[in-house]
């Protein structure tokens, strides 16, 4: 990639970014939201959270390798939703998802 | 700062896992590690910095290219919105800086943090600069060891999947919650389904968010 393709795709990608990063933030603050707005907002976070999840775990074509590969992902996703339900720990859920992860499809 | 770097190190620890192999990657289209760092200093992306090596690969034209990247990232709206109520106290620039340093992991940290109680939008800023400085020098680190190690992404970036999973559990059991999460699965599996994977994020947690307030508006309906 050249530099003045770089350059492009930067400045392109970084405006369109800054402004969904920024743009809601600065519209909504400093307002008085109605209780609905505020209900919506609250919403955001198990909303948002379920759809990465799902993002990266669920697809139309999870099974086509057959079941393994598939079902490994979803008993590693099954170990970390109880160390996140003992634990409450981002970094005992990362570390036990990769390990069981990684130890899974060893197998 | 220690309290916003204990809240920051989960984060660190797993955009070195997986800023490593974008760097890699972008080291093979031929970006070199001033690049590499300019690229996560201003854009800070990781779903962005995969994208446009891969697409790029491919061979894809430059507006398609642009247009898939700005797409997926449209989800950034969404925790923008969220953080707002937040930021009412916090001065314009610090609020600026904030908003513009946020990600899918920092975000899920910050909010969880301001629910908690006795979070700041400077602490918050400091584990977004904590996660993006911890981005950038592995996307370096990633450009020099090139090929010379070998991370399997798919475990590696499970990590990622592993932080949004705990995120998810430790939200309230709340009938509407559910409902929300529920419902956001459906719509990314369904966006999938149709061929909309850019968009599937943002889309399913709309979707997501419109269902709840839906049940709850009903559920109130009935009950007067």
């Amino acid at each position: 990639m050249s530099w003045a393709d770089f350059w492009i795709i930067l400045i392109t990608c970084g405006v369109t970014m800054l402004i969904c990063r920024v743009a809601p933030l600065v519209l909504l603050k400093g307002r008085d939201l109605p209780d609905g707005v505020i209900r919506a907002l609250n919403l955001i976070p198990p909303a948002a959270f379920a759809a990465l999840v799902a993002n990266d775990i669920v697809s139309p074509g999870m099974f086509d390798a057959g079941l393994w590969p598939a079902a490994a992902v979803i008993c590693a996703a099954l170990i970390v939703i109880v160390v996140a339900l003992k634990t409450k720990s981002l970094i005992w859920c990362a570390i036990a998802g990769v390990a069981s992860y990684a130890i899974l499809l060893l197998i | 700062m220690k309290d916003a770097f204990l809240a920051a190190y989960p984060i660190m620890l797993g955009y070195v896992a997986i800023g490593i192999p974008c760097g890699i990657l972008c080291d093979s289209i031929g970006l070199n590690a001033l690049q590499v760092f300019i690229l996560s200093a201003l854009f800070y992306s990781g779903a962005g910095q995969f994208m446009i090596p891969n697409m790029w690969l491919t061979g894809a034209p430059m507006p398609s290219i642009i247009a898939s990247v700005s797409l997926v990232n449209t989800r950034q709206m969404l925790y923008s919105a969220s953080l707002a109520p937040e930021c009412q106290g916090a001065g314009k620039l610090l609020s600026f800086f904030f908003a513009a340093t946020v990600t899918d992991e920092s975000y899920g940290v910050s909010i969880a943090k301001f629910k908690e109680g006795g979070w700041s939008v400077d602490r918050a800023l400091m584990v977004n600069l904590f996660s993006q400085s911890s981005w950038a020098l592995s996307n370096v680190v990633g450009v020099f060891v090139g090929s010379l190690i070998d991370i399997p992404l798919a475990i590696a970036s499970f990590a990622m999947t592993s932080i949004f999973i705990c995120l998810l559990f430790t939200q309230a059991l709340t009938t509407p919650n559910i409902i929300a999460a529920v419902a956001a699965v459906v719509g990314v599996y369904v966006c999938k389904l149709i061929g909309l994977e850019g968009a599937a994020i943002i889309v399913g947690a709309i979707l997501g968010v419109a269902c709840a307030l839906g049940a709850s508006a009903i559920a109130r309906k009935v009950r007067s």
